[in-house]
């Protein structure tokens, strides 16, 4: 953990290894492309997965990563506060990170800039637009029958 | 007059018909009590049909209409004409004329023309796919059952059904001798992909292509393909025992229900195969075996 | 037209529609072709397109991706025909009602395209085979 320290000296907030096999960086959202591409490309890790969550002042986005040889796994923590959710897309330049993205985009309204083919990956295309299911002021009654659009749908 | 009634009544469609519909209850209940179910009961068939008779009928937008209506019931008329001409010389009603075994084998192919017309018009990518597997299945089969009925022809010395018949009262039935073992056996699989039943039914595949060719019939139209398909299965076993057998009535009912059990049998323990494999068995093994049974017929077998 | 009527009851072809469901209710329906809940003696069978078919079997609770697609089916099925509603999902959506991508249960999507359809409707999750077959029958008796 001593080498990212140094490494990342200027990009991160700070760096913590509660366990022995497991990292938390947290950064800000403006730097988490250049930490993540380091850790991808040159630090060796793969990429597992990412999550979003809806917390008060935002949306937490946490990108997990893992180095395998070292049975380690890094977790990268970002705030997009609100009220513009926007951050830079890292599917640009990793394939790998375009479908979480387009998933995170759609649930729960975060902009990735530059991503190459934002389109709908789980919600049904007829699904109104402008909601998001997965935040916490969402409610069932929020969509009614006559919002859906089968239009939309490609029959 | 009386060739109406040979030909609409007895034993032309009605007795066809029933005898038919009764033969599939029969492959329903045998295979039912092969995997130890209770099968369907007596009336199954006819019910199948009424049922189809009191739904209506879609004809798709682009399908061609008149044609999509004519053809199955173009193969309806003509398999009943060639079950009509098979059993007029086989109960002894009257006599044939000299190449009417030829007539009547070609006469069973219709059905699967009239199949692939319908495939081809009713306008959706599955049934296409189903109508080339079709036209590649006809070419195959054809050739070794034309090198078996030339054979026994040839070897009665007539090509009618009455020369076939009396050959064999003479000088004993075909499956007696070596070659006629060998030649029933080809047979059996050419009946079988004739009636387009596992291990060969990739026209009308149905978990595979959603019913192929018959994925857009419905209502009248597609009781007219299966009554068309048990009147074959009525017809062709006849077929059969006017070539190897040769004997009347009698003998003819405990060998047709034989040939029938023989092909239940095999769809029931076979899974179905692919193009390419049904191409390379019947223009490889089959034909090589009926060229095999043909020169031991030759030389007197 | 009776006999034809009378012949409708004794041969049921069904096609299996599967909306949004979790799979569980797909596979008991596989159990009612086994030699102990044996239903081709009712006979009915299992068919490949819904133009052979004189019921549908449709199993979850539906979705907006299957909805267009579920009414499409409805239509392309030569009338007269019958609709099963089966499991819990399919009568009522079950535990999945208050969820963002649920529109509605069968009964309701169905409505919207024919007023008079006839729905019988199985519940369980999943079904039990006796359940199944007491259900067919009660639709048969009310055709």
């Amino acid at each position: 953990m001593k080498d990212l320290r140094e490494k990342l000296k200027g990009k991160i907030i700070d760096i913590v290894q509660p366990r022995e096999k497991r990292i938390y960086i947290r950064v800000e959202p403006k730097k988490a492309p250049e930490v993540i591409e380091y850790l991808f490309f040159k630090y060796k890790c793969k990429f597992c997965t990412a999550t979003g969550m809806d917390i008060r002042e935002g949306i937490e986005i946490i990108y997990h990563l893992a180095r395998e040889d070292k049975n380690m796994v890094i977790n990268v923590k970002t705030l997009v506060p609100y009220p513009n959710l926007e951050i830079k897309s890292i599917g640009k330049k990793i394939p790998a990170f375009r479908w979480v993205e387009r998933e995170i985009n759609e649930m729960l309204g975060v902009t990735f800039i530059g991503h190459p083919d934002m389109r709908r990956l789980l919600l049904a295309d007829s699904f109104p637009k402008g909601k998001y299911p997965l935040r916490k002021d969402f409610k069932h009654s929020d969509v009614n029958d006559e919002d859906y659009d089968y239009e939309r749908s490609g029959i | 007059m009386k060739l109406l009634f040979y030909y609409l009544i007895f034993p032309g469609f009605i007795f066809a018909c029933v005898i038919g519909l009764l033969t599939v209850w029969l492959d329903r209940k045998v295979s039912a009590r092969v995997q130890w179910r209770q099968g369907p009961p007596w009336y199954q068939g006819f019910a199948d049909i009424g049922k189809l008779l009191y739904k209506e009928v879609i004809i798709p937008e682009e399908a061609f209409g008149s044609g999509f209506i004519a053809a199955p019931l173009f193969g309806l008329a003509s398999v009943t004409l060639a079950v009509t001409i098979l059993c007029v010389s086989f109960f002894n009603m009257s006599e044939g004329f000299i190449g009417d075994i030829i007539v009547v084998w070609y006469l069973f192919a219709i059905p699967a023309i009239a199949l692939i017309y319908m495939g081809s018009t009713s306008g959706n990518p599955l049934s296409s796919v189903g109508v080339s597997r079709e036209i590649k299945l006809l070419l195959s089969y054809d050739l070794p059952m034309i090198i078996i009925i030339v054979m026994i022809a040839s070897k009665a010395g007539g090509f009618s059904i009455r020369a076939i018949m009396d050959w064999q009262r003479i000088n004993g039935s075909n499956i007696s001798n070596w070659y006629g073992v060998i030649a029933f056996v080809v047979a059996i699989s050419c009946t079988q992909a004739k009636l387009g039943r596992v291990p060969f039914d990739l026209a009308e595949a149905e978990t595979e292509l959603g019913s192929g060719i018959l994925l857009e019939l419905s209502g009248g139209v597609l009781a007219a393909y299966e009554l068309s398909k048990a009147i074959m299965l009525f017809g062709l076993p006849i077929f059969l025992i006017i070539l190897f057998w040769g004997k009347g009535i009698i003998g003819g009912v405990l060998m047709y229900l034989f040939i029938v059990v023989l092909l239940i049998l095999i769809k029931n323990t076979n899974p179905r195969v692919r193009i390419d494999h049904a191409m390379k068995y019947f223009w490889g093994w089959m034909s090589g075996a009926a060229i095999l049974a043909g020169l031991l017929a030759h030389f007197g077998v | 037209m009776g006999v034809l009527k009378k012949a409708f009851k004794k041969s049921i072809w069904v096609f299996h529609l599967s909306t949004a469901a979790c799979n569980n209710c797909d596979i008991e329906v596989l159990e009612l072709l086994t030699p102990r809940y044996d239903v081709e003696r009712f006979g009915i069978k299992l068919v490949g397109s819904p133009r052979h078919a004189d019921a549908l079997l449709v199993c979850g609770s539906v979705n907006a991706h299957a909805k267009p697609r579920l009414l499409e089916v409805y239509r392309q099925t030569p009338k007269p025909c019958l609709v099963v509603a089966f499991g819990s999902c399919g009568c009522s959506s079950g535990i999945f009602r208050d969820s963002y991508s649920i529109v509605g249960p069968v009964d309701k999507v169905l409505r919207e395209e024919d007023p008079d359809v006839k729905i019988v409707y199985i519940p369980g999750c999943p079904p039990k085979p006796e359940a199944m077959i007491e259900g067919i029958i009660m639709g048969l008796g009310a055709i």
